[in-house]
């Protein structure tokens, strides 16, 4: 059932690109959800329920930062825990898809 | 669907949520359509990328009541974080129900068996001395106490088991969680016609 590895491939490593988007830069809801829709093909909405999770987690923290036009946006940035997270996560993810690779026969 | 239809559907889905939360959760949607309006996007095409609200209104609601239990350890929380993970639909209830309800007989069965020897304990224990017990008043104040100590230590074990079962039962849940699912998978356009 390849949709299915589809979602799955998709559910693990979408946690891993949101700790990696703010690793390189605090960011707001809005920006993190339409920039994960375009690269990766998620559900904008679902962006709301992963950063709760992840807040409660201790992973991110937010601010708030007034905008001139428009409400205040809501920023997240890492947390200590969320930067310790951030690496160890990438590290098994590239070793990982290294041993995944290997054995698909791709260089 | 317009903003005003899926901020009333999600306001529908969070009823029960504490207010502060529920007001956390609509505020942030309303920010991504005024944010989404700014960018030019119309409110359906919004609306759309966002997906089911009333599933994004389970996932959000699992996950508070889940946070709920982590900060307080008490009946309540547990029952509401159980209901909250098994309405996501995550878990297969034809599967997981009578082994639940099964666990829970026996979670409940010990537990009456740790008040009734809690009680008899005591029982024994005050009515020892004025009782013509065998063995005499120290023989039967003794058993009392002992059996009083084994309904005690009984319930701390039915209690931390209970704490398991519930943290098992949430691991669980979250690892079915299916966030991904209506972003790649995306509903009929007739899904999200008001009823």
């Amino acid at each position: 059932m390849p949709e299915t590895i589809d979602i799955q491939l998709k559910k693990g490593a979408l946690d891993l690109c949101v700790l990696a988007l703010l690793s390189r830069g605090d960011s707001y809801a809005y920006e993190i959800a339409s920039r994960l829709a375009e690269a990766i093909g998620m559900g904008e909405g679902t962006i709301y329920p992963l950063m709760r999770r992840m807040q409660s987690d201790g992973l991110v923290e937010t601010y708030l930062v007034e905008s001139s036009a428009g409400p205040s946006r809501k920023y997240y940035r890492l947390t200590n825990t969320g930067q310790t997270s951030f690496a160890a996560q990438k590290d098994a993810w590239r070793s990982f898809a290294g041993a995944v690779q290997s054995i698909l026969g791709e260089p | 669907m317009t903003r005003h239809d899926f901020i009333a559907r999600l306001r529908q889905g969070l009823v029960g949520l504490p207010l502060q939360a529920q007001s956390d959760i609509v505020a942030d949607y309303e920010t991504h359509f005024t944010e989404g309006a700014a960018a030019g996007r119309s409110e359906a095409d919004v609306a759309a990328a966002l997906g089911d609200p009333d599933r994004l209104a389970r996932e959000l609601r699992a996950e508070v009541g889940v946070k709920r239990w982590e900060a307080q350890r008490n009946p309540e929380a547990a029952a509401a974080a159980v209901f909250a993970v098994l309405g996501l639909g995550a878990i297969d209830l034809l599967v997981l129900l009578p082994i639940l309800i099964t666990l829970v007989s026996v979670i409940c069965a010990f537990g009456i068996v740790a008040l009734v020897g809690f009680i008899g304990g005591a029982v024994v224990f005050a009515a020892g001395p004025f009782a013509d017990a065998p063995g005499g008043v120290g023989a039967a104040l003794l058993t009392g106490l002992a059996l009083m100590a084994g309904g005690l230590s009984l319930a701390s074990v039915v209690t931390l088991v209970s704490i398991g079962l519930v943290n098992a039962l949430v691991w669980y849940g979250r690892l079915h969680y299916r966030l991904l699912k209506p972003a790649i998978d995306p509903q009929p356009t007739g899904e999200f016609a008001a009823p």
